[in-house]
């Protein structure tokens, strides 16, 4: 499932939402631009969800049958999250005799490489607005390193 | 524009990224995303809306019979 939430770099081509009409609209653009073949679910305009949640741009969440959080990740990455899925549910289907499965959790940070190129494109998309604000936020964020 | 780490709060839908991140809302977002449910907690069940018809769904109701992968994105 795809939950679509804010724009996180809103620009002149694809503004902040100020209505959820303007959420739908925004959402169906992404699908027809992107072809998101999974099903997209909005959220509410105020972002009920995306709070409860956590707020990052670009999450992932495996929720278990039942309703547990077995995965999050401050970013999605595909390759992770099917690794997981392949052990998590591998495991749960797994029989030995004489024991049961117990779950245990985890925290790990891991490394991704992001395609500059292809986000800069993205920014673009959404407007020479998006880009320069963040070059500009780029700056901010190098002044934070020096404080 | 605020200083970095200061200014008011930015609204959820900010209109502008350089805002945001001047008002350190990116910074609040993070320790959002900590403080939200950890793995073996109970999941927030909330409803949206689908896109393709309108209509709405509740996440315990997709979670009930199988487990459930939330992808969370926009444009960029």
């Amino acid at each position: 499932m795809f939950v679509y939430t804010r724009e996180a770099h809103p620009g002149e081509n694809v503004a902040h939402h100020a209505s959820i009409e303007d959420k739908l609209a925004c959402a169906r653009m992404l699908r027809n631009e992107t072809g998101i073949g999974r099903e997209i679910l909005v959220d509410e305009l105020a972002g009920t969800v995306h709070r409860a949640y956590g707020l990052m741009p670009n999450m992932t969440w495996v929720i278990a049958r039942g309703g547990t959080v077995a995965y999050k990740a401050d970013w999605t990455s595909a390759a992770n999250v099917e690794a997981f899925l392949e052990r998590f549910m591998g495991a749960r289907g797994e029989h030995r005799p004489g024991t049961a499965p117990v779950m245990y959790a985890t925290q790990q940070v891991e490394f991704r490489y992001p395609d500059r190129k292809r986000f800069m494109q993205r920014l673009a998309r959404n407007g020479p607005r998006a880009v320069a604000e963040f070059e500009k936020a780029q700056q901010l964020w190098a002044q934070r390193a020096t404080t | 524009m605020g200083e970095t780490g200061g200014g008011s709060p930015a609204p959820y839908n900010y209109p502008r990224f350089d805002d945001y991140v001047a008002s350190g809302e990116d910074r609040a977002d993070e320790a959002a995303f900590w403080a939200s449910p950890r793995a073996g907690q109970r999941a927030p069940d909330l409803t949206l809306t689908r896109l393709g018809d309108g209509g709405g769904v509740r996440l315990s109701d997709l979670w009930r019979s199988r487990p459930v992968v939330l992808e969370f994105g926009s444009f960029t």
